[in-house]
């Protein structure tokens, strides 16, 4: 019994990893950049939830339209005047940027949000839900459910809009793309300000299952490494399944294992599939190859 | 032009070895710092600059040394001096049989790859606590005598340590290997066509190049005679070693040197006055050194520096 509810809070933990995996996932993919500043992006969100929340007491949920749409200016505005500076430039040369990016943004919210942890506690944060020896809390559910809303919605923008085929065109062919009429700077900051927006929204729900400070960055942003790795870069099916295997694999081996040891199993296992399948659990052909 | 370039060499190492007995102790520390940085650059580069191989994580090695020397003077009493060479060998093992999996993997991957390594030995040093102390770090003995002497002996270990990388990295750039390395660095495939042996050079030269790193991290922690596992795997070390690596020049022996003087001198000057945002200075500056000199400042200011160069810079990799 107690295996099952180790499990489940693992699926719930494992719908958060999913959410912030899908925003490195996508950028990785379209515009090869690994994003070392994703983390910091998200904690922008979570901060600007916690504000909002201490201020005007708006409830963390409703406060996600506004981090989606504040931290998307946000992404585009970096990505159309810094990042597609350099977007050509060798790959290291693109890690180096985004962890100066990365030291820039954690520094900037240690120095004026202070290095103290954080948290937001609604007034429903108590409650859960109860079935038989399970117990699930309500918030953690309603966050897991949110994530996946996010993923299905970004999976049908993607696929049925304009801009979302363009995105994929870009991903798989640049120059074919040029061909047919987009403007690839323009798709490579929609590609970016989307998948910030989504690390901002995973910021918010952040703040309400656990407690937040700028040093927690660079651990979200190897989280959500781990789950495009196992999944497979620039897919939203891969970053889900990803997602909750991270969150299944985190959650067993601290239950098991012991907790201390659950950072080195998880970067055994992306290891393990780096070595075996690179491109991932659901990885395909042409997504997300090696492109310089 | 060859000559000019030794003997400025040369002259560069005289003033190294006469300014112990000029300089305060506030900045023969800040050199020492700046001889390991040099070391690790130099160290990585044979990896990063020469093989092209972005090895992220090869800090790992630089908390492998680190450990090695705090667990051998600590448990086993060992003289600090006998310790190095175990640093050098321990690093050169891990990294050959690591390197036999993870070099089948390129580009970011690899990058990747290398960061999970790092983080995986940290968590486990992290978890050894009988032997390394875990979290709570591990206190080296401290070396007896004059506090002059040990600055000045501090000094003098850690730039033979630089020069070790320096004289390797150049001995490696005129040999076979060298031009190997070279050639797998331009195209792998046609590398390997010709006959070269490119998982054995790659594994070699990631190999020689953690040696180098842990021998730099084996010195620091007996300098330190305090180390635990955030600050040698990790923090802000790999982006300084990379910023350090671009901004001299990454194909050159001496690049990295130059980049690891120009940095620290910079992050000193401006440390002493932006305490309360350092870090963020620290971020922009490696933002403006990947935007406008990626190719570091030799390649870029052959012919004399000009603002003109430096857009062009921008404008090259632009979308």
């Amino acid at each position: 019994m107690v295996l099952l509810q180790v499990i489940i809070n693992g699926l719930l933990l494992g719908g958060f990893y999913a959410l912030i995996g899908i925003g490195f996932s996508l950028v990785w993919g379209v515009t090869n950049i690994i994003n070392l500043a994703h983390g910091a992006i998200a904690l922008l969100g979570a901060y600007l939830t916690y504000y909002l929340f201490v201020s005007i007491q708006l409830d963390p949920f409703l406060s996600i339209p506004l981090s989606f749409v504040s931290i998307f200016l946000f992404g585009y505005m970096l990505q159309r005047f810094v990042m597609n500076l350099v977007v050509k430039a060798q790959i290291f040369i693109l890690l180096i940027l985004t962890f100066g990016l990365e030291i820039f943004l954690v520094n900037f919210m240690t120095t004026f949000f202070s290095a103290d942890f954080r948290s937001v506690t609604p007034s429903y944060a108590g409650e859960s839900l109860v079935i038989g020896e399970i117990v699930i809390p309500y918030i953690r559910l309603a966050v897991f459910f949110v994530c996946v809303i996010f993923a299905i919605a970004m999976g049908l923008f993607l696929d049925k809009t304009w801009t979302g085929k363009a995105i994929k065109a870009t991903s798989l062919d640049i120059e074919a793309a040029m061909m047919s009429g987009i403007n690839p700077a323009k798709i490579y900051a929609i590609t970016f300000g989307l998948g910030s927006a989504i690390a901002g929204v995973s910021g918010t729900l952040l703040t309400l299952t656990q407690a937040f400070s700028p040093s927690i960055a660079g651990g979200l942003t190897l989280r959500a490494f781990i789950v495009s790795i196992l999944g497979g870069l620039g897919r939203i099916e891969g970053a889900l399944l990803g997602g909750l295997i991270l969150g299944v694999v985190e959650t067993l081996s601290s239950y098991l294992i012991g907790e201390s040891y659950k950072n080195a199993i998880a970067f055994g296992l992306m290891v393990l599939v780096l070595v075996l399948k690179p491109s991932g659990l659901m990885g395909r052909k042409y997504y997300a190859e090696v492109k310089h | 032009m060859k000559d000019k370039k030794i003997i400025l060499f040369f002259l560069f190492l005289a003033v190294l070895i006469f300014l112990p007995y000029i300089v305060s102790g506030y900045w023969l520390r800040v050199l020492t710092q700046t001889f390991l940085f040099a070391s690790i650059a130099t160290g990585s580069n044979i990896i990063i600059g020469f093989t092209g191989y972005p090895a992220f994580g090869n800090i790992a090695f630089f908390g492998v040394g680190a450990y090695v020397t705090g667990v051998m003077t600590t448990t086993y009493n060992v003289p600090f001096l006998v310790t190095l060479p175990f640093c050098a060998l321990s690093g050169f093992v891990l990294a050959g049989i690591l390197g036999i999996p993870i070099l089948r993997l390129k580009g970011h991957y690899f990058a990747i790859a290398t960061v999970g390594i790092m983080e995986t030995i940290k968590e486990i040093v992290d978890n050894m606590v009988e032997t390394t102390g875990g979290g709570m770090g591990l206190t080296l003995p401290i070396m007896v005598g004059e506090p002059e002497f040990i600055y000045k002996y501090f000094y003098y270990v850690m730039m033979l340590c630089m020069l070790l990388s320096v004289l390797i990295c150049y001995i490696i750039s005129r040999i076979k290997i060298g031009y190997a390395l070279r050639a797998i660095r331009v195209d792998e495939d046609a590398a390997s066509v010709m006959g070269i042996n490119t998982p054995l050079y790659k594994t070699l030269a990631w190999a020689v190049s953690a040696a180098l790193v842990g021998i730099a991290g084996g010195i620091y922690a007996y300098w330190l005679s305090y180390i635990d596992p955030h600050t040698v795997f990790g923090g802000t070390y790999p982006v300084k070693m990379f910023a350090m690596i671009l901004l001299g020049g990454a194909t050159t022996v001496t690049g990295p040197l130059i980049g690891a003087f120009i940095l620290e001198i910079i992050s000193e000057l401006v440390w002493s006055k932006f305490i309360a945002i350092h870090g963020m200075v620290l971020g922009l500056l490696i933002i403006c050194i990947i935007l406008f000199i990626p190719k570091g400042i030799f390649e870029t200011f052959k012919g004399g520096f000009s603002f003109r160069k430096l857009l062009n810079n921008l404008r090259e990799n632009s979308l």
